[in-house]
């Protein structure tokens, strides 16, 4: 037996070991990216984060999570036949069975090194997003005739480009009608929670002879109709112009692969000029009185305004929000979090999930202003992060609090959609929810004048930020043609701005281990900055989900 | 063939976007107006005491500066504008009527709004046109308004222009000419064995774009004229006849490449060709002059960006009625690098015009200037090839 | 009497039982939770499988989908 190396026992301190051990190494001493196995992105063993947050994260977060996985797979999925659909769906669909299984670690990427009432805020943020993704995954399964799913729900149906938000459907929810949007849970979140799965898409719509330099988003979107691997579930589908000109290229394909009755929603490009309003609303008339002819529904005003009252709710939570974030240090939410609750709820539409999660939120935000608790003490900057962001690497705002105190406490696709409907008469109705959708994510900011995407200024004052992580999606046509413009008025402004060069869903064109050496390299020789974890400046998770 | 008249002084006007006809436009007093768009109707910007300019960058292969601001992964054209705005080889347009119909292009316009001094002419400003995806009655009627609103208002109040009905038809009446003499003109193209190469009439239809339309109209009429009794060569020196469809293309050489290779083109069904550029502009009965404008210019469309299912499917089929029209043995399909419209359409085109109309295809990618392109000479040869090949088994 | 406290007996050694095996599920689950054991089983083991099923899975061929028009009185 080998004898303890008592010289070495002497020099261990022990109050501090039993200090960390009750609260957890303070940030500083944490050495995070020792947690790593080499290029997998798994963990040794999880982070100890002291004995109230760790067992907070056990039993409230992973344990709680995957328990409610499966009750949401029950409730959502209609008992025993929703699960065994969504047994069917796993096997039958690569998005499904090879990306969401790994769900807890898109948890711990996002939660890493977080504590306390931050950690709690974050991470009901992400149980909404998980539970919103589980009912639209046993809403594709149990209609989706492909794995002998129900057709009479599936000609209830209706399916929809994500882009489109799903509010356009309120009139007819309380008829027993279900919207899916067709690319959120095949294509979108998958990014955020297994990057492996979209590669397989990307290279299909290649393989058929689509350049490698359109967005990779657009591709990835067409590449899984041509893969097959979207579920027979809906009987018609809608789509739209959001965000660029790659969504209207790939409404072409897909099209095609889905060669069902399908209704065009564009939106007029130019929104400052309200007499494009017009235009707008007529065009939401028109997907009403389509999804009208295809589901053999009616219109039901009542439902409609009720839906979108509840909708305004969320809203008005949403600005309450920012009002902490910009205004005080004791906003509970990482910049992770707020970036994908918000796309994916604004995005989606009114659930009851939302509100519920919405609930528990208040309370810790409430909580933390009341008591004044500093829940990102480490900050040393507050970032806004502008542009379109790389999902394959959401977790960089984690990480780079995590390295350096780079706390991120806005992003441009939260900006979106920054407004109440009016639900007064129909007239308002229509042209707020025709506004709404010019207001679409991607897309506020994006057309429509150069003037939008420099409201990056304003943002800035309003949330008080020091500094910006410009995103650099290198296949987006529409910031590649502002990049100089940007630079100018970065240096013209003194502004601190770190350009993060990314290809949005595709990890091979810039690696996360890069977009990491950019951040460093920066902060090292821009700034004069020396991390708060040097453990996290450089590791492999070439591989990892 | 005998030598065209006028093909040289036609060649002279496209070396540079400020050629002379558009000098003397501008010293005879006219506005100089410039877009890059079909969607934005010519024909408002030849309003009496105006000239339209669709905007050309020729040469342009380096476009360094714009690069800086528009990075290296745009469209070249888009970048290739910029430059030459940079380079102050735009100055002399007063006004830029924009559209947001594509992205690269709208923002070369935006630079030229957002940038004080890239454009050095106290007149000029830049007005946006927001132009519908769909042509159902909602769009025409908001397209029109849009027509009115950022073009004839804008002109109007900024410039004080005559945009009357009467000024609309005016000017309906002078492109109408210039329609129907280039329709004619590529009528020519439809022979058994045409009298008209795909080169000159590249340059004919180029030139129609870029000069003032009363200074020009003379020289495309006589050219007509000599057409009519051009004999065409006893043996043909061409191997096969070609549609050429896709994105932007305004450069006359890349069709000289494509004929160097044995393949004549003989439609021209791409962004800056004629087909349905050069349609005859009607006025359906009760139709006011705007309103017909705008009719033409949303339903003659057949660019890529439409996005009703039965456009998508339709434009398809257009390609291979023109195919059919002017007795195309194949087709070739170009987009330009970074085009993110033509990237898809090129795509179900390659696919579906040899799988349902029976048409080979070709599908390329090309650079906006690319007359020094070996590897795409190589492509076109081969399917030159391919084609004869085919031609001569089904003789067989 | 006895019968009685035999059934006692027999109830508070079910508990006891229960109770045990819930403290060895709990302290189990932790040690899965603690050292990832579920990334490593879903790293390892689960995606190459399904990764594996999934590239060897009989697709539709995307080229022989009809292209024709459809008809709807809205679109």
């Amino acid at each position: 037996m080998k004898k303890p190396d008592l010289k070495k026992l002497k020099e261990v301190d022990f109050k501090k070991a039993a200090k960390d051990f009750v609260y957890g190494k303070p940030h500083g001493e944490r050495r995070l990216g020792d947690l790593y196995i080499p290029k997998t992105g798994l963990y040794k063993h999880r982070e100890w984060r002291g004995i109230k947050d760790t067992m907070y994260y056990f039993n409230n977060i992973w344990l709680y999570n995957y328990g409610m996985i499966v009750r949401d797979l029950m409730v959502y999925g209609g008992g025993p036949k929703g699960a065994i659909q969504f047994l069917k769906g796993t096997w039958r669909y690569r998005w499904m069975g090879q990306t969401y299984l790994t769900v807890m670690h898109w948890f711990d990427r996002n939660l890493e090194g977080m504590r306390g009432e931050a950690l709690r805020g974050s991470a009901w943020h992400f149980r909404g997003i998980t539970s919103a993704c589980l009912l639209q995954i046993t809403g594709w399964f149990n209609r989706d005739l492909n794995i002998g799913g129900d057709a009479a729900l599936r000609a209830k149906t209706i399916g929809h480009d994500e882009t489109l938000w799903g509010g356009i459907f309120y009139p007819y929810t309380d008829q027993g009608i279900e919207n899916i949007p067709l690319q959120m849970i095949p294509y979108f979140v998958t990014c955020h929670c297994n990057n492996h799965t979209v590669l397989n898409y990307i290279d299909a719509s290649q393989a058929y002879g689509l350049p490698g330099d359109p967005c990779p988003m657009c591709q990835a979107e067409a590449g899984i109709f041509i893969e097959d691997d979207v579920p027979d579930s809906y009987v018609a589908l809608i789509t739209t112009n959001e965000a660029c000109d790659g969504s209207v290229g790939t409404s072409v394909i897909q099209d095609w692969m889905i060669n069902k009755p399908l209704f065009a929603m564009p939106q007029p490009m130019q929104f400052d000029d309200d007499s494009v309003l017009e235009n707008c609303a007529k065009e939401i008339e028109g997907a009403w009185r389509f999804t009208e002819e295809q589901l053999g529904v009616e219109f039901h005003w009542d439902e409609l305004v009720k839906r979108l009252e509840q909708q305004n709710e969320l809203q008005r939570f949403e600005w309450e929000k920012w009002d902490v974030a910009a205004n005080t240090n004791n906003y509970p939410i990482n910049g992770v979090a707020q970036a994908l609750y918000r796309i994916f709820q604004s995005q989606y539409g009114d659930r009851p999930l939302w509100h519920d999660v919405d609930k528990r939120v208040k309370k810790i935000m409430d909580k933390c202003v009341e008591e004044k608790i500093n829940t990102f003490p480490m900050t040393r900057h507050r970032v806004i992060a502008w542009s379109c962001a790389p999902l394959y690497y959401s977790a960089w705002c984690t990480w780079a609090y995590n390295c350096w105190g780079l706390n991120t406490i806005i992003n441009m696709d939260s900006l979106m959609f920054d407004m109440e409907i009016r639900t007064d008469s129909y007239e308002n109705c229509l042209l707020d929810m025709a506004k709404y959708h010019e207001w679409a994510p991607m897309r506020r900011m994006a057309v429509g004048g150069l003037q939008h995407i420099f409201e990056l200024w304003e943002n800035m004052e309003k949330f008080n930020c020091d500094m910006v992580m410009m995103y650099d999606q290198l296949q987006c046509k529409g910031m590649q043609g502002v990049v100089g413009l940007f630079e100018d008025e970065f240096r013209a402004r003194n502004i601190h701005a770190i350009w993060m060069p990314h290809a949005l869903p595709d990890k091979r064109t810039v690696p996360r281990s890069q977009i990491r050496q950019i951040i460093n390299d920066y902060m090292f020789t821009v700034m004069g900055e020396e991390p708060l974890d040097p453990s996290l400046l450089d590791f492999d998770d070439i591989d990892s989900w | 063939m005998r030598d065209l008249k006028h093909l040289i002084y036609f060649e002279d006007l496209l070396q540079e976007a400020n050629n002379d006809l558009v000098r003397k436009g501008k010293e005879d007093g006219n506005l100089c107006l410039g877009y890059t768009c079909y969607f934005m109707p010519e024909v408002l910007l030849d309003l009496p005491g105006c000239f339209s300019v669709r905007l050309r960058a020729p040469k342009c292969t380096s476009p360094d500066m714009a690069s800086y601001y528009m990075s290296g992964r745009t469209c070249h054209y888009g970048r290739s504008l910029l430059e030459r705005a940079l380079e102050g080889g735009y100055n002399f347009i007063d006004a830029q009527l924009a559209t947001e119909t594509c992205t690269v292009t709208c923002r070369f316009q935006e630079h030229l709004g957002y940038m004080d001094d890239v454009i050095n002419n106290s007149t000029f400003k830049t007005e946006f046109t927001d132009v519908p995806f769909k042509k159902n009655e909602n769009s025409i009627d908001h397209y029109r308004k849009q027509l009115k609103l950022h073009v004839l208002d804008f002109l109007e109040r900024e410039y004080g222009v005559d945009t009357s009905d009467e000024a609309i038809l005016k000017a309906i009446e002078i492109n109408n000419e210039v329609n129907d003499i280039i329709t004619e003109i590529g009528n020519f193209r439809k022979l058994d064995n045409p009298t008209i190469t795909g080169y000159e009439f590249s340059v004919i239809t180029l030139v129609s774009m870029v000069c003032p339309k009363y200074l020009i109209v003379d020289k495309l009429r006589e050219t007509l004229e000599e057409l009519r009794t051009r004999e065409p060569d006893d043996k043909p020196n061409y191997k096969i006849k070609v549609l050429l469809a896709g994105s932007e293309n305004d450069d006359p050489d890349f069709i000289k490449l494509i004929e160097g290779c044995g393949a004549l083109v003989v439609a021209d069904r791409y962004c800056y060709g004629s087909l349905e550029a050069r349609n005859h502009i009607n006025i359906e009965e009760g139709d006011d002059p705007l309103t017909a404008v705008a009719k033409h210019y949303l339903l003659t469309s057949q660019c890529a960006r439409f996005m009703e299912q039965k456009e998508m499917r339709n434009r398809k089929k257009v390609i291979a009625d023109y195919a059919k029209e002017y007795k195309a043995d194949g087709i070739i399909v170009a987009s330009n690098k970074f085009c993110e419209y033509w990237s898809y359409e090129r795509m179900i085109d390659t696919i579906i015009l040899p799988r349902d109309y029976g048409f080979p295809v070709c599908s390329i990618e090309k650079e906006y200037i690319n007359t020094a392109s070996g590897q795409l000479r190589t492509r076109f040869q081969a399917f030159v090839e391919s084609v004869e090949l085919k031609k001569i088994q089904e003789v067989k | 009497m006895k019968r009685k406290a035999k059934k006692k007996r027999t109830v508070g050694r079910f508990i006891k039982k229960t109770l045990r095996l819930g403290v060895l599920a709990y302290a189990g689950l932790f040690c899965v939770f603690y050292y990832d054991l579920d990334g490593k089983l879903l790293y390892y083991v689960v995606e190459p499988f399904l990764k594996n099923h999934f590239d060897n899975m009989e697709r539709r061929d995307p080229t022989t989908v009809p292209y024709e028009q459809i008809d709807s009185e809205y679109m």
